[in-house]
């Protein structure tokens, strides 16, 4: 008893010490300019964003031109996170609209253009699930933790084939659609062209004919 | 005394493997708009780890000239030392191995000045081996196993992510086209008829009185 206790403590907390190490994504932001990323994002999938500025210098303090504001949102415009002047932050919720989320960052404008690197790590889908969490529930060892891990990264994979195949699926109906459509339409500009013809010939005559021409 | 040895022991043993378990591979997955030169960079932990991922640019619609010419892509170590270089292509996969440590830089180029949307997806994969470990810690192979296994769960997933952008960007081609045929031959269409009207207007001018009157 005394000893799986201190086995979790020490689990949760060599988690809670390696977790930073887990490095990002960096850009470069101008002063003045908008960054974008966005993401393609399934339903109902929890996502987890964090952003900083990186410290140009070590062990001084950030300066105070060095500050972003942060805004994400769902393609449908509605606005999920939104964080003015700051120099750190995180964001989380589940996507309940599919499609593509976008974060924006913006640096406010500085009289000598300074260039600033943001640090962004944004996850979705089995990545972003609290894993110290499940541990900690579920009093699991590090083996059993593994294996769930990469039994849900299975899982993912499957829905993604899914998902594809049905794309695949909508672009063989699209194809044929735009392959019927053309046929109907060449046949069509055919149709339009003889008549148009014969109409042209026709008007002609009868002008002629009331002009006592012919 | 012996129980307290060997709980010591399982402790370090735990934090080993933790360690272990918790170098978690990450990706990103992510698209950004292109507008002459974006870079990316990534800090590698580890050296002898594989990079791997893919990017494809996104089409936008073009009406009147050829395909895009495609963009440039590389992969530059901290060192500056270029690892990865590809040019004019619309979309493809890279893999190289991190000689060192340190923040790799991987940038795209465009050389049009229309502005692209490039999805690109990143991976450090990482096998945990021999070194990194004090003397009387081992390391555990199922531990080595499993990372394997997720190594190439990941390569499946990345491949994935890459199927996914390119089907993404073979949908946008087609609607582009659909929306194209019905536009060029509707144009076409009210191109016949018109000509065919102004055609009439102008015979019917000609024979009309008061140009007959005027030709003389």
């Amino acid at each position: 008893m005394d000893r799986s206790n201190l086995q979790a403590l020490l689990l949760l907390l060599v988690l809670g010490l390696f977790s930073p190490l887990i490095e990002s994504l960096r850009f470069e932001l101008q002063s003045g300019h908008t960054k974008c990323i966005s993401e393609d994002i399934k339903s109902n999938s929890m996502t987890v964003g964090k952003y900083s500025v990186v410290n140009p210098n070590e062990g001084f303090p950030l300066p105070d031109s060095h500050k972003v504001t942060v805004r994400v949102t769902s393609s449908f415009g509605n606005n999920y996170h939104y964080a003015d002047q700051v120099t750190t932050g995180q964001f989380a919720f589940v996507a309940v609209e599919a499609g593509d989320y976008m974060a924006c960052f913006w640096a406010p404008d500085h009289n000598p253009q300074i260039t600033m690197t943001v640090d962004f790590d944004w996850r979705t889908g089995v990545a972003a699930k609290d894993w110290s969490n499940v541990a900690k529930k579920g009093h699991v060892d590090v083996m059993e933790l593994e294996l769930k891990k990469l039994y849900e990264t299975v899982t993912s994979i499957h829905e993604e084939m899914y998902y594809l195949r049905s794309r695949e699926e909508e672009m063989q109906e699209l194809n044929s659609a735009t392959n019927n459509k053309m046929f109907w339409l060449s046949l069509l500009s055919l149709l339009i062209c003889l008549s148009v013809a014969g109409l042209h010939l026709w008007h002609l005559k009868t002008f002629f004919e009331k002009k006592k021409l012919i | 005394m012996d129980r307290r040895k060997t709980s010591w022991f399982s402790t370090i043993h735990t934090l080993a493997l933790v360690f272990l378990g918790s170098i978690i591979c990450r990706g990103s997955a992510l698209s950004i708009s292109l507008i002459e030169r974006e870079c990316v960079s990534e800090n590698i932990l580890h050296d002898g780890d594989t990079v791997s991922g893919n990017f494809v640019v996104m089409d936008h619609d073009i009406f009147w000239s050829s395909d895009h010419p495609g963009i440039e892509f590389t992969a530059t170590s901290p060192d500056g030392v270029l690892m990865y270089a590809l040019k004019d292509t619309s979309g493809d996969k890279f893999e190289f191995k991190a000689r060192e440590s340190g923040i790799y830089n991987f940038c795209f180029k465009n050389p049009s000045s229309t502005p692209e949307t490039v999805s690109f997806y990143i991976h450090v994969g990482h096998i945990p081996n021999e070194s990194g470990f004090a003397k009387h810690e081992h390391l555990d192979p199922v531990q080595v196993k499993i990372a394997e296994l997720r190594e190439a769960l990941e390569a499946i997933i990345s491949e994935q992510r890459y199927l996914k952008a390119r089907e993404a960007r073979h949908r946008h081609t087609n609607e582009s086209t659909r929306r194209r045929v019905v536009f060029y031959t509707i144009t076409e269409y009210v191109l016949f008829a018109s000509t065919s009207i102004l055609q009439v207007i102008y015979i019917r001018r000609l024979f009309s009185k008061s140009y007959v009157y005027h030709r003389v």
